[in-house]
């Protein structure tokens, strides 16, 4: 037999096969999707895998964010494969220990893993790389390179991607737009009203706004809602207030340290003064708005009580709630600049004429395979069916699920107009915005090195102590940075700067 | 005197070990080992971590405000569980209704009965800043100033703990004796003589008991503090126990961890055995 | 002066169930709530205040983004009681061991014995997690309710052997003597004639075992994986980026259910004087 025809035999029976499936395709719009999308883990493809008596068991997060969607497609996989899916949702604050003890002795407990991106430096020696196949699927070659970026360590998938996070603002174009407030601010302030391009002028905005009714339901209107909450999140949210002053375009080499001597910056005067911007924010939040949770930022900016936020999409994707009082009052904006960045180089303040704008792309839901799990194969057919394109063209559009667009494809406005009934003007700034984080030229990544835990504790009670009068901003974090240099020592200088390696690199590209 | 008595005894003394031993010898050998996120294992470092322990500022300040708030907390619940006992003893409509009542929030889970708590205080969609609001009180800023969120936490406790001291102090004044009180009444003594000289000194076994063990339960606070604050504002309610949480579970450094919680361990059960002896000094008449 | 102080003990009664109940109308309300009634503000009357939704009963009785709290109830009732049942059967033995005879290992009498019993509960259940993780491990017990079970019998056992060495010491020695002096030793005096009197006592450290292990939580979470869920750790799963306060009121109405029977039956027993002594 020559090559032509065994060639041509084969593709006698891929055709053979595509007439035989499309004469008995199967309807799986039943699964609330539009339309199966062909390719490796389609609906069709899964479907024709038999996992008969075997099971798979999957840690995921608790419901609805990424839990319900994990549920939902483990039933699907279930009914199509025949295997048995087990899942197993916990709360953020507790789902890294429940991950690492299993991992650290050794027990097989999970296959699939869903987990925050940013604990990739602590979980990647126990995660199994995603196998070429798998990276040659269409769902996979769409993401874009950020979001595949936070995925690799010394060059290798290690973590599948299935969603796309990142901070930026979100404020209420209702009140912006309105001439009645345009002309209260101009009275304040002496200036037009603007969508805040700096930090200072967010907090101005907000001071302005604060404890005001401004959308005249009687009830007082407050002007930003923030994650303040120690061991809540707020690293993050400080962290997207200090990267404009502190991560200076031309300045390479390392945000959260020096790569070069492991040296932390975090108590350099960009640092600080973010976080006295962030501690004079405190006079603009709502009642008890100093000590925020997400959950409390989401209802807060997502109820209506307050006129600006920046964080994750949830916030945002409340506000859009079919049933939301406040849905297409809101738009969304690349995050406030800083029109002064330390320069560590020249140990100067540089100014700049248009703020430096820098996109923070942090945390992020990710999903990886256990490399100790005997059932590989399954898994990581599940994660691709998870993230095939027909299943996350459905889950973008359930608000609640919290997977959000990290694929070309999911940062064109018409989706959002034409799929959820937004407005055109929110569809545009939504997507717009998003899409400017991911092609940002200056970006700062979560610190994805061993220990981040740690790191991020440490930050969160500095920060907390400037937040609450304990000490001033410098004082607070000239203590983190001790015990900073302490964590790198104990860890292991080699150890963190090779992971944060990775991290420079993306910042740097 | 009887063989027998070890039968007795050993059975669950035995199984208690069995159970705990292993635990117990692992943590006093991974304190001295560097076991963290990233060299997992039981390496060798000697004391480094008590070293480091010792001059963390953090634990130490952690201890005493754990101190300070198991002290309160365990004061006002014994206060008020030994009131509601009082009043519910006897003469009152309705009493096995209230008795029944007063027992419940014990019965609670802590940690979805925390979430529940966090939703009330919270400042501008709970409900409890309007009530004091309409009772001209006015609004307090509970969980973001240090002073407020630390009554928060003690108001949480004492809802969920009142009742053990409540259930326990009112069994012993059931089964308290009539003739001391006939003999009190003789002598013509008003209410208030009668409770200190009889009730009172007659209950002083049960109150060791009952604060004794709310101190040591009082001092694992960890899931309120948790949800309601995360230990902050600031530092200002971050006990031992939530930074050992911290260190030991978020930092995942088990070595560390571990010196934390043995430290604490001795601290704690030499403190007990002097509180216990003045205790019993104080409130337990036929102990000397 | 006594209707005085009448009204005074009425009214603090008053205050105080009022605070008892607080918690208990708010979750009531709230569990009808969606997140529109949730950031409304704090309202409580549905229909007239926010529009009701079932949302968060939904959410705890199966349904995709939902959780199904009839399995982990199962559960948790299962480890409770068993639990519980072991560690008043072995509590009890020691305390009447301990109460009635006299012991001394090495440095240790009585009542440092029960210390140590006791002492068992200091120790902050965070540190304990791996150990007993690695324990588990090596007997083949993790996720399952056995080793769930065991744990939860070191766990409880201080807790029965306190209450029930307070009981016995209430129990007078007559009643041994009386029974010695009838020809039963110290194994047919105990099965004979103390376990029928000790029934009250054995109903409080009853109550404080189900208690604790129905509501702890730590211990369920970190030594389980996806096939043995107890309520607590099935409840928190609902408690997402978004807490979702309607379901997680649902939830707590719905944990506490089957102690509040328990609290009837601990007061009928009270009310009885059954307790007399149980405590002293």
């Amino acid at each position: 037999m020559t090559k032509t025809t065994l060639r041509g035999a084969f593709a006698a029976t891929t055709a053979l096969s595509l007439i035989a499936s499309t004469a008995m395709a199967e309807d799986y719009t039943k699964y609330g999707i539009k339309a199966d999308v062909p390719g490796t883990c389609s609906f069709e493809a899964i479907d024709a895998k038999d996992y008969t008596g075997r099971t798979l068991n999957i840690i995921t997060h608790a419901i609805p964010v990424i839990g319900e969607p994990t549920a939902l497609h483990a039933q699907q996989f279930q009914e199509l494969t025949g295997a048995t899916v087990n899942v197993v949702h916990v709360p953020f604050g507790d789902l890294f220990q429940r991950i690492m003890i299993p991992f650290q002795t050794q027990q097989a407990a999970y296959d699939v893993l869903f987990h925050a991106s940013l604990w990739l430096g602590d979980f990647s020696p126990f995660f199994a790389e995603v196998p070429a196949a798998y990276q040659e699927t269409s769902g996979m070659k769409s993401v874009t390179d950020t979001y595949r970026g936070v995925s690799l360590v010394d060059g290798k998938l290690l973590q599948y991607p299935m969603d796309g996070d990142r901070h930026y603002l979100k404020y209420r174009s209702d009140v912006f737009a309105n001439p009645d407030m345009q002309a209260k601010f101009k009275e304040a302030t002496g200036r037009d009203l603007t969508v805040p391009a700096t930090w200072e002028e967010y907090n101005e905005v907000a001071a302005v706004f604060n404890d005001f009714d401004f959308d005249g339901d009687g009830a007082p209107n407050f002007g930003t809602a923030e994650v303040t909450k120690r061991d809540d999140l707020m690293f993050s949210a400080f962290i997207s207030r200090v990267a404009a002053y502190a991560k200076h375009p031309d300045v390479k080499g390392g945000f959260f340290f020096d790569l070069e001597t492991m040296t932390p910056l975090i108590n350099t005067p960009g640092w600080v003064r973010g976080l006295e911007l962030f501690v004079a924010a405190q006079a603009s939040m709502p009642p008890g708005g100093t000590s925020f949770g997400l959950g409390d930022e989401i209802f807060s900016f997502g109820g209506g009580q307050t006129l600006m936020s920046y964080s994750w999409d949830d916030a945002f994707i409340q506000a859009m709630q079919a049933d939301s009082p406040i849905r297409n009052k809101v738009a969304a904006a690349p995050l406030p600049g800083a029109k002064e960045v330390w320069n560590r180089t020249t140990g100067a303040w540089d100014t700049f004429e248009t703020p430096n704008q820098v996109s923070y792309v942090t945390w992020g839901w990710s999903s990886a395979v256990a490399a100790a799990s005997p059932n590989q194969d399954m898994a990581f057919d599940y994660l691709c069916f998870f993230s095939n394109e027909a299943n996350t063209m459905a889950d973008l559009q359930i608000g609640r699920f919290g997977v959000n667009p990290y694929r070309a494809e999911h940062f064109d406005p018409a989706f959002y107009q034409n799929d959820l009934g937004w407005d055109a003007a929110v569809a545009t700034t939504y997507a717009d915005t998003l899409k400017a984080v991911d092609s940002a030229p200056n970006q700062v990544f979560d610190l994805r090195v061993p220990g981040v835990g740690e790191f991020m504790s440490s930050l969160a009670a500095g920060v907390a102590r400037a937040q609450s009068g304990e000490a001033t901003a410098q004082e607070a974090l000239d203590g983190v940075a001790a015990e900073w240099t302490a964590i790198v020592d104990r860890i292991g200088k080699d150890k963190v700067k090779a992971a944060y390696a990775n991290v420079v690199a993306l910042e740097d590209k | 005197m009887y063989r027998q008595k070890y039968l007795f005894l050993l059975p669950g003394l035995l199984v208690l070990v069995a159970i705990i031993l292993f635990p117990l010898l692992f943590t006093i050998r991974v304190s001295f080992s560097s076991w963290d996120v990233y060299n997992p294992g039981l390496n060798w470092i000697g004391g480094e971590n008590y070293g480091r322990l010792w001059e963390d500022a953090r634990y130490w300040q952690a201890l005493g405000r754990l101190t300070l708030l198991s002290v309160t907390t365990v004061l006002i619940q014994y206060v008020l569980g030994f009131a509601l006992a009082l009043m519910v003893w006897r003469d009152l409509a309705a009493r096995r209704l209230f008795r029944v009542l007063f027992l419940i929030p014990m019965m609670t889970t802590p940690v979805v009965m925390s979430v529940l708590w966090r939703t009330i205080f919270h400042e501008s969609l709970g409900p409890l800043n309007p009530i004091l609001e309409s009772l001209g009180i006015g609004a307090a800023p509970w969980l973001s100033s240090a002073g407020w969120a630390f009554a928060a936490v003690v108001i949480v406790e004492v809802w969920q703990w009142t009742p053990f001291m409540f259930l326990l102090l009112l069994a012993g004044l059931l089964s308290l004796p009539n003739e001391p009180y006939l003999a009190a009444k003789i002598d013509g003594a008003g209410p208030v003589r009668t409770f200190f000289s009889v009730t009172f000194p007659m209950l002083g076994a049960i109150s060791v008991g009952a604060i004794l063990i709310r101190l040591i339960e009082a001092s694992k606070i960890m899931e309120t503090v948790y949800v309601l604050t995360s230990g902050g504002p600031g530092t200002s309610t971050e006990t031992s126990s939530y930074y050992i949480y911290i260190r030991g579970m978020r930092d995942f450094q088990i070595g560390y961890s571990a010196a934390l919680s043995l430290t604490y361990l001795i601290i704690m059960i030499v403190a007990l055995t002097v509180i216990a002896k003045l205790l019993v000094r104080a409130l337990v008449k036929d102990a000397a | 002066m006594k209707t005085l102080y009448l009204a005074l003990k009425y009214l603090a009664i008053a205050l105080w169930s009022a605070f008892v109940v607080f918690p208990f109308l708010w979750a009531l309300t709230t569990s009808f709530k969606s997140a529109n009634g949730v950031t409304g503000g704090a309202t409580w009357i549905p229909w007239v205040q926010y529009e009701p939704s079932l949302q968060g009963w939904q959410s705890l009785f199966g349904g995709v983004g939902g959780i199904n709290v009839v399995k982990p109830f199962y559960n948790s009732l299962v480890v409770t009681l068993s639990a519980s049942v072991i560690s008043i059967t072995l509590g009890t033995l020691a305390a009447y061991a301990l109460s009635r005879f006299t012991f001394r290992f090495l440095w240790m009498r009585n009542s440092d014995i029960t210390f140590f019993f006791i002492s068992q509960r200091i120790m902050p259940p965070i540190v304990l997690a791996i150990p007993f993780f690695l324990m588990l491990r090596s007997l083949g017990l993790l996720d399952s309710l056995p080793g769930l079970i065991l744990v939860y019998v070191a766990l409880l056992m201080p807790i029965a052997v306190w209450v029930m060495v307070d009981f016995f010491n209430g129990v007078p020695r007559g009643l041994d003597e009386m029974a010695w002096m009838d020809g039963c030793n110290p194994i047919t005096t105990f099965w004979r004639v103390i376990l029928p009197n000790a029934l009250p006592g054995l109903v409080v450290a009853g109550m404080f075992c189900i208690i604790f292990g129905w509501n702890d939580f730590f211990f369920a979470f970190t030594l389980t994986f996806t096939e043995t869920q107890l309520l607590p750790v099935a409840i928190v799963s609902l408690n997402s980026s978004v807490t979702p306060w309607w379901s997680l009121s649902a939830a707590a109405l719905v944990s506490i259910a089957p102690l509040v029977v328990l609290a009837f039956v601990v007061e009928r027993f009270l009310s009885k004087g059954g307790l007399a002594g149980a405590v002293r």
